[in-house]
């Protein structure tokens, strides 16, 4: 420890790190697909599937794991992610020998993870994050985790490194996607459920673990493990917090997803509020894509309009968490948190989210265009991928079942993901209602369907 | 000792978590909800984890008048307003 000392903080702490650590990662991934001169692309399966299944686009896996280029990108991304997190190590004080060896083991299980959540039906509806949590869960409540292998289980370090690749793909020109009724059902029902639900969580069912009703909340009203990844890291929630804010969201996610178009049918909604309706309250992106197109192409395309910009509020959610938890939750005297103490407890790593944003909403996309942006976050998205993955594996290898089924409160917390997810509904459908059925403004027509 | 409204509750969560569960492993066995068309499902947590999304939101999918930067001045007027809110009620015992 005596040698960050001498680090300054912008290069010491972790915090700081992600920033800088996430802004290297961006800046080659633009000189990559800018200028054309390399391919920075991180290494990923494609979807593979056991025997006859009704996965169209699945590769079998021989073919994937004999192509040269899987294992070229397979090194890039192992060199460039160990390189810079050692670095990060390395200025935080601790030792690189140490760290190296542990890093590449837990590279090789985050590996194995990205390996089953490949498989069609796992990926369909799961994914990384409930795989890699679960395996790290069984490593480390079976044979359990070695002490050489815990220099690397580094959580909060791997999350906001992600989190700040992630800023460069929140891009605000987004935000008027679908006018002032995207807007509307988006924005206005966002704020309203996370509120309710802090005020039920903390008030009525009493639960005393603050960051875990945040994370649930945000997870419930944003989009999901998205959301819960930026709230959970901006409040300071526990591994196990956000181990069980995901596991939820992830679950109803599937519930939703085929129930939620089933029963907007039934009723007879048309597809424009249906899509509306689908796109505010289910929670992760795909499954709104997935669920919009149950109901028609112009259900799929409000669904996926109004996700969007959902997505955007991530930051913005973020960031009021962190000043909220800096001046409220984390304070400790009654006396006004000054503008210095709210910098000291400010998470840094919210700062390097939105300069991403901005660089890419303000800075590439007018100068490069559209396209360019794209083709960096499709590069800039398998890093993020990594930096969850490792990073929920970490969360898994550090927790025990018995923990994990503490912070369940006694089943409050589904409860009040439950209450929550209906009152997201009731008032999405509301809004839904006021805005686009006709009876308070005029319908607006997308111009695909005119 | 647990109270009768507390065994109550216990039970009940439990029935809804195995039904919840049950229901999953229902959908996902008979892989329903899923488009074949399309390379991802609800694993694809974030836009940018799902491929071509550039290619279900089209750029011309909708036009407003209402200029950009009204947008951005009733998006932080809300946000504004909806903090405020949220310390009120925190503050409240």
């Amino acid at each position: 420890m005596e040698k960050s000392k001498n680090v300054s903080a912008f290069w010491g702490k972790e915090d700081w790190q992600a920033v800088w650590i996430g802004f290297i990662v961006i800046l080659i991934a633009c000189i990559a697909v800018l200028t054309k001169a390399f391919d920075f692309s991180a290494v990923k399966f494609s979807t593979w599937a056991v025997g006859e299944s009704a996965a169209t686009k699945a590769v079998p896996l021989a073919q994937q794991l004999g192509a040269w280029v899987f294992w070229r990108k397979l090194i890039v991304t192992v060199v460039v992610l160990c390189a810079l997190f050692t670095l990060g190590v390395k200025l935080q004080g601790e030792s690189v020998k140490k760290y190296i060896p542990a890093f590449l083991c837990l590279f090789v299980i985050a590996l194995v993870v990205r390996f089953i959540s490949a498989e069609f039906t796992l990926n369909r509806y799961l994914e990384w994050a409930f795989w890699a949590l679960l395996i790290g869960l069984l490593i480390s409540n079976t044979v359990g985790v070695p002490d050489w292998l815990k220099p690397a289980i580094k959580t909060e370090f791997y999350i906001k490194t992600g989190l700040v690749i992630m800023g460069f793909s929140v891009l605000f020109s987004n935000i008027a996607k679908f006018g002032l009724y995207g807007l509307g059902i988006a924005w206005i029902v966002t704020p309203i459920v996370i509120i309710f639900m802090w005020w039920l969580g903390t008030k009525i069912l009493k639960i005393d673990n603050k960051p875990l009703v945040i994370t649930l909340a945000s997870a419930t009203s944003v989009c999901g493990t998205s959301a819960a990844i930026a709230t959970g890291a901006a409040s300071g929630a526990k591994k196990d917090d956000l181990s069980i804010a995901i596991s939820i969201s992830i679950i109803f996610t599937i519930l939703m997803m085929v129930f939620e178009p089933m029963i907007i049918k039934a009723v007879g909604m048309n597809q424009l509020m249906g899509g509306a309706l689908i796109g505010g309250t289910v929670d992760s992106t795909g499954a709104v894509v997935l669920a919009g197109s149950a109901l028609g192409p112009e259900a799929e395309q409000v669904a996926s309009l109004v996700k969007m910009i959902q997505n955007i509020l991530i930051g913005f959610i973020a960031f009021a968490v962190a000043i909220f938890f800096a001046t409220r939750v984390d304070k400790t005297s009654e006396k006004k948190v000054g503008a210095g103490e709210i910098w000291t407890r400010f998470p840094k790593f919210i700062i390097g989210f939105f300069a991403a944003s901005l660089i890419a909403s303000f800075l590439i996309q007018p100068i490069f265009g559209g396209a360019a942006v794209k083709e960096i976050n499709g590069v800039l998205d398998q890093y993020k991928n990594w930096a969850f993955v490792l990073a929920f594996t970490s969360i898994g290898l550090d927790t025990n079942f018995k923990e994990l089924a503490k912070q369940m409160h006694g089943g409050k917390v589904l409860w009040l993901y439950i209450v929550g997810q209906v009152f997201n509904i009731a008032l999405t459908l509301f809004a839904v209602w006021f805005l686009l059925s006709g009876v308070v403004f005029d319908v607006p027509v997308l111009d695909l369907f005119k | 000792m647990a109270t009768t409204k507390e065994k109550i509750f216990k039970v009940v969560t439990i029935l809804v978590v195995v039904t919840i569960l049950i229901c999953a492993g229902w959908i996902m066995g008979r892989h329903l909800g899923l488009v074949p068309e399309y390379d991802f499902g609800a694993g694809a947590y974030y836009y940018a984890d799902i491929p071509g999304f550039e290619n279900i939101i089209k750029d011309e999918g909708y036009h407003t008048k209402v200029p950009y930067w009204v947008h951005v001045v009733l998006f932080l007027c809300w946000g504004w307003l909806m903090y405020r809110l949220w310390v009120w009620i925190d503050k409240r015992k």
